[in-house]
C-alpha cells in the first residue's frame, strides 16, 4: 500500500516536473513615440527608455517594433549630438548602444501601426517591420504623444482614434494574433484611449483621466527642454529594480503610482483580462523569460541506446538510423543498376527485347503484304460493282 | 414662349442631370467596394466543420499460411463496431480490403504471420503492422478482433485520440511550433571567447542531416544555415557559482536574444541548434552545474519550447580546436530526436517513437485536418470581420482567393473521402493542397487593402462633401424654383393685363407705366 502510494506520488512529481508554468511562449513589444520635433523631446526620450527596459529583460530586437520620429539624436539643437537622455544628470544614453528604430520619420503614421498590428501589408514589407506574433504571444504595447479625449495626435498631420485601436484588437484576437495584450499609454487624456476596447485578454493603463493633463517630469537646463514624463519617469524607477528572476507583479507596479508623484491619475482597464494583476508577473510582458526543460535523452543511457559509433547501427532505433538506412537503401538500389552483374542482366534484358523487336518487325512485314493483299482485292471488287452499277443505270 | 420654355427646359435638364447622372455617379464613386463572399455556405462550415468530410484509410489484409477469404469483411464488421463505439469529432473510417500482388508498401498492410502466440509488432521502417495468431484464435474466430484492435489501437492510435472525442488530459504546455511546410533550421556554434574554432559541421550534415531531411520532406522542407559565434555564452559564465541548478534559475540567467532573430530569412517558422562552450579566460574548470552522468560525454541537452534545443558543454575549449564529426554525431542524433517533438510529430518526449513512418503518415492526415480547420475558422473570421466593420472595403482578389479556397477544399475532401486513395503520396499531395488552401485563405484575410483604418464619423464625411456639394445643390435647386415661379408670375401678370384692359376705358399713363416696370423687372428677375 505504502509502496503504490509513493509510487503515485513519484507519478505526480515526474508530471508536475515536465509542467510549463507559463501559457506563452514569445514576448513582443510594439513602443510607440506619436509626435515630432525638438519641443517633444520627452516623448522620444519616453520610448527609448522602455525600449531599453524591455530589450534588458531579454526580448530580442527582432521582436521589439519601435516607432519613432528620431529626429532629436541628431537635432542641430541638441548639445549632445547623437544622444539621448532622460535624466538631467545624463546616466544612461538611450541613444548610445544598439538602437533599431523600425518605423522612422514620417513612416509614423496611422496607418502603418493599424497595418501593424492587423498585419495586412503589402507582399514586399520586410519581416523585421511585421508584428509576427501567434496565440502564445505576449504584446506589450507602449503609446506616448499628444493626445485628447478618444483620440492620439501622430505627428501634427493626423490622429487615432480609441475605435480604431479596439478596432485593430479585435482584428487582432479574431485571427488569434495574441494570447495576451498589456496597453500602456503615456499622453493627456489617456484613460479615454482604452475605453472603447472590447476583445478579451486586454489589460490596459493609462496616465491621466478624461480632462485631465499628463505632466513632464522635469527640465533639463543644458537640453532646454523636458526630457521625460511623469508616469513614464515613475513606470521606469519602478521597472529599474525588476530582473529576469522578479517575482513582482502588474499590481506592484500598479501601486507604486501615486497622485504625488504623476500629478494625474492613473487609470487601469481589467474586466476584459482574464488574469489578476497581483498574480500576473511584470516579466510575461515586459520580458522574454524562456521555459527550459532538460531534455530526459542526454540523462538517459543514450550511448547504450542509441549506438551512434557504428557498429550495431541497422539494428537501433533513432530515427536518424531510419533515415541513414532508409537514403543508403536507396542509394544501393541506384549502384546496383550500374554493378556489373546487374550490367550483365541488363544486356541480356536487352538482347531479349532486340529479339522481341526483331521477332515483331518479321510478323509486322507479314501483317503488312496481307493488309496490302485484301486492299487490292477490296479495290478491285469496288471497281467491278461500280461498273455493274453503272451498266443498270445505262439499262 | 418659345424663349420661356427653353429657359425652363434648360433648369429642367440641369435638375435632371443632377439627380440622374450626378448623384448616382457621386454615390457610385464613394462607395467602398464590397465583393459578396459566400457568407452563407462559409458560415455553414463553420457551424460543423466536417460536415461533407469522411476520412477512409484504406488498409490491406495479407495472410501467410492460411487464406481467409472473408477475413477483410470480418475485420470491417469489428472496425466498424469499434469505430461507432467512439464519439468521433471527425467522421474517419478505415476501409479493409484484401491484399494482391498491385499493392505496394506505401500503403497500410496488415501482415498476419501464424505464431503460437497471439500479439502485434508496427514495423520501424515501414507502414507494415504484422498480427501474429495461433490456431486457437482462428478456431475461436477471434482474430478479426484482434486485428481491428491492433489497428485502432496501435497503428492508427494517433488518428484514434485526435478524432474522437476521448478524455485526454490537457496539453500541459506547447512545445511544438505551429505547423508550416517550411522551416528554417539554425545551427550555432558559441564559445564564451575569441578563440579561433572550428568544426565539421558540412559533413555532420551531409552524412546525417541529409538523410533525415530526406524523411520529413514529404511534411516539411527545411532550410539550414550554420555559424559560430564568438563571446556569446547565453549569458550563462552568471550561473558558474552554483553546482546545482533547476531550470528556472537556468531560464532566467539564459540570453537567448541574440540567437532569436528570424528577420534574415524568409520562413516564418525557425527552430534553433546551439552548442555552447565556456568561456576558457571565465570559466577554465567548465560550468559546474553540468553534470554528466558516467558514459556520455560531457554536455547536456535542454529544449526550449518553441525555440529549439541548446547543448551546453561542460568544459571551455582550447586554441584552435576542431570539433569532429564523432564529437558532433550524437549531438545530432539528438536533435533529431528532439526534432520530432518541436515539430509536432509526437506528444511528448518521453513518447518512444515506435513506428516514425507511420506517425509521419498520421501526422500528415491530422495536418491536413487541422488545415481544413485553420483554412475554415480563417474564412469564418473574415466574414466576422466584414460584416461588424462596415467601412471596411472588401477587394476582390479577396473573393477570388476565398473561391479558390473553397474549391481547392472540395477537391482535398474528395481525396480524404475515397476508399481506394491511401498510399503516401496521395496524403502527401492532400497536404500540399492543405497548405495551399491556408494560404489562399491568408492571403484573403491580411489582404493590404482591407484596412479599417479611420473611425470615420458621419461628420466627417458632411466635412469633406458639404463644400462640393452644398453650392451645386443651391445653384441647381434655386435655379429651377426661380424658372417656375418667374412663369407663374408672368402668367399673373397677363391675367391682370387681360383684367386691366378689359375693365379700364382711360389709360391711366402712371399705372401703366408702373405696370411696365414691374414687367420689365419681373423678366430681369
Amino acid at each position: 500500500m505504502r509502496f503504490s502510494t509513493s509510487l503515485i506520488t513519484l507519478l505526480c512529481a515526474m508530471l508536475l516536473n515536465h509542467l510549463v508554468i507559463a501559457e506563452h511562449t514569445n514576448n513582443w513589444a510594439v513602443l510607440v513615440s506619436t509626435s515630432r520635433f525638438w519641443f517633444n523631446y520627452r516623448h522620444m526620450a519616453n520610448v527609448l527608455s522602455m525600449y531599453r527596459t524591455v530589450k534588458r529583460l531579454g526580448i530580442p530586437d527582432s521582436q521589439i517594433i519601435l516607432m519613432l520620429s528620431d529626429d532629436v539624436a541628431c537635432n542641430s539643437r541638441n548639445l549632445f549630438p547623437g544622444t539621448v537622455f532622460n535624466n538631467k544628470d545624463h546616466a544612461i544614453d538611450l541613444y548610445g548602444e544598439n538602437v533599431e528604430v523600425d518605423y522612422r520619420g514620417y513612416e509614423v503614421t496611422v496607418e502603418n501601426f493599424i497595418r501593424l498590428l492587423t498585419d495586412r501589408w503589402s507582399e514586399d514589407q520586410p519581416k523585421s517591420k511585421r508584428l509576427l506574433t501567434d496565440e502564445n504571444s505576449n504584446i506589450f504595447i507602449y503609446m506616448t504623444g499628444h493626445g485628447g479625449d478618444d483620440f492620439l495626435k501622430f505627428q501634427d498631420a493626423e490622429e487615432i482614434a480609441s475605435e480604431d485601436i479596439a478596432d485593430a484588437f479585435e482584428q487582432m484576437h479574431e485571427k488569434k494574433r495574441y494570447n495576451e495584450i498589456f496597453f500602456m499609454i503615456d499622453t493627456c487624456q489617456a484613460n479615454t484611449m482604452y475605453s472603447k476596447f472590447y476583445s478579451p485578454n486586454i489589460l490596459a493603463i493609462g496616465s491621466s483621466r478624461l480632462d485631465e493633463s499628463s505632466y513632464s517630469h522635469h527640465s533639463d537646463v543644458e537640453i532646454g527642454v523636458a526630457v521625460i514624463d511623469r508616469f513614464t519617469y515613475y513606470t521606469l524607477e519602478f521597472l529599474e529594480k525588476i530582473e529576469k528572476n522578479s517575482t513582482l507583479t502588474l499590481k506592484d507596479l500598479f501601486d507604486s503610482y501615486t497622485l504625488e508623484n504623476v500629478h494625474s491619475h492613473v487609470g487601469v482597464r481589467e474586466d476584459l483580462f482574464d488574469r489578476d494583476p497581483a498574480e500576473t508577473l511584470i516579466t510575461d510582458f515586459f520580458g522574454n523569460v524562456q521555459n527550459i526543460i532538460p531534455d530526459d535523452m542526454s540523462r538517459k543511457d543514450f550511448a547504450g541506446k542509441y549506438n551512434y559509433d557504428g557498429g550495431n547501427e541497422k539494428l537501433s532505433r533513432n530515427v536518424l538510423n531510419l533515415a541513414i538506412e532508409k537514403a543508403t537503401e536507396e542509394r544501393e538500389v541506384s549502384e546496383k543498376a550500374i554493378s556489373p552483374t546487374s550490367l550483365r542482366i541488363v544486356n541480356s534484358v536487352n538482347q531479349n527485347a532486340r529479339k522481341i523487336s526483331n521477332d515483331t518487325q518479321q510478323k509486322n512485314g507479314s501483317y503488312s503484304i496481307v493488309i496490302l493483299g485484301l486492299s487490292t482485292l477490296l479495290g478491285i471488287l469496288y471497281f467491278i460493282m461500280r461498273n455493274d452499277n453503272q451498266a443498270l443505270k445505262t439499262i | 414662349m418659345l424663349e420661356k420654355n427653353l429657359r425652363k427646359l434648360i433648369a429642367i435638364c440641369f435638375l435632371l442631370t443632377y439627380v440622374l447622372l450626378g448623384i448616382p455617379l457621386w454615390y457610385k464613386l464613394t462607395t467602398i467596394y464590397r465583393a459578396t463572399l459566400p457568407i452563407d455556405y462559409i458560415e455553414s462550415l463553420h457551424n460543423d466543420q466536417y460536415q461533407d468530410v469522411h476520412l477512409v484509410i484504406p488498409v490491406y489484409i495479407k495472410p501467410d499460411v492460411y487464406k481467409f477469404p472473408d477475413i477483410h469483411d470480418a475485420v470491417q464488421i469489428q472496425i466498424n463496431h469499434l469505430l461507432n463505439s467512439l464519439k468521433q469529432k471527425v467522421p474517419w473510417s478505415l476501409q479493409i480490403l484484401p491484399y494482391d500482388d498491385t499493392i505496394d508498401e506505401k500503403n497500410h498492410i496488415i501482415n498476419l504471420e501464424l505464431a503460437d502466440f497471439v500479439g502485434y509488432n508496427a514495423a520501424f521502417d515501414s507502414k507494415e503492422t504484422t498480427v501474429y495468431y495461433d490456431d486457437k484464435s482462428v478456431a475461436s474466430n477471434d482474430l478479426p478482433f484482434f486485428i481491428a484492435q491492433t489497428l485502432i489501437e496501435h497503428t492508427f492510435h494517433i488518428e484514434a485520440s485526435e478524432l474522437n472525442e476521448i478524455e485526454q488530459p490537457t496539453p500541459q504546455t506547447s512545445i511544438s511550433v505551429a505547423y508550416t511546410p517550411n522551416v528554417h533550421l539554425s545551427i550555432s556554434l558559441l564559445s564564451g571567447d575569441g578563440l579561433p574554432i572550428g568544426w565539421d559541421i558540412e559533413t555532420t550534415l551531409k552524412d546525417y542531416f541529409s538523410p533525415f531531411r530526406e524523411l520529413l520532406s514529404p511534411v516539411v522542407n527545411f532550410t539550414v544555415d550554420t555559424s559560430i559565434i564568438y563571446y556569446n555564452d547565453l549569458n550563462l559564465h552568471s550561473l558558474n557559482s552554483t553546482s546545482n541548478i533547476t531550470s528556472t534559475q537556468l531560464s532566467h540567467a539564459m540570453d537567448l536574444s541574440e540567437l532569436s532573430s528570424m528577420n534574415y530569412f524568409s520562413e516564418s517558422v525557425a527552430l534553433n541548434l546551439a552548442i555552447v562552450f565556456p568561456s576558457l579566460e571565465r570559466n577554465p574548470n567548465g560550468f559546474e552545474f553540468i553534470n554528466s552522468p558516467k558514459n556520455h560525454s560531457n554536455w547536456q541537452s535542454f529544449v526550449v519550447p518553441q525555440w529549439g534545443v541548446i547543448t551546453i558543454n561542460k568544459y571551455p575549449l582550447r586554441k584552435n580546436s576542431y570539433l569532429t564529426e564523432s564529437y558532433l554525431n550524437p549531438i545530432m542524433y539528438q536533435f533529431a530526436q528532439d526534432l520530432f517533438e518541436l515539430l509536432g510529430l509526437t506528444n511528448s518526449l518521453d513518447d518512444e517513437l515506435l513506428s516514425p513512418i507511420i506517425t509521419i503518415d498520421s501526422f500528415k492526415r491530422i495536418t491536413i485536418l487541422k488545415n481544413l480547420e485553420k483554412a475554415t475558422e480563417t474564412l469564418w473570421s473574415l466574414v466576422k470581420l466584414t460584416k461588424s466593420f462596415q467601412q471596411m472595403a472588401i477587394p476582390k482578389e479577396v473573393l477570388e482567393n476565398v473561391r479558390k479556397a473553397l474549391e481547392l477544399r472540395l477537391n482535398i475532401v474528395e481525396m480524404l473521402n475515397d476508399p481506394k486513395l491511401g498510399d503516401d503520396l496521395v496524403w502527401s499531395q492532400a497536404l500540399i493542397m492543405s497548405n495551399q488552401l491556408v494560404e489562399y485563405c491568408e492571403t484573403a484575410f491580411f489582404h493590404g487593402e482591407m484596412l479599417k483604418q479611420n473611425f470615420f464619423p458621419q461628420e466627417h464625411k458632411v466635412a469633406v462633401y458639404l463644400p462640393l456639394l452644398g453650392p451645386l445643390t443651391i445653384v441647381t435647386l434655386m435655379g429651377v424654383i426661380k424658372c417656375f415661379k418667374e412663369n407663374k408670375l408672368l402668367a399673373k401678370l397677363q391675367e391682370i393685363d387681360e383684367d386691366v384692359s378689359s375693365t379700364t376705358i382711360y389709360n391711366d399713363d402712371e399705372k401703366q407705366d408702373e405696370k411696365l416696370i414691374q414687367g420689365s423687372e419681373s423678366d430681369e428677375l
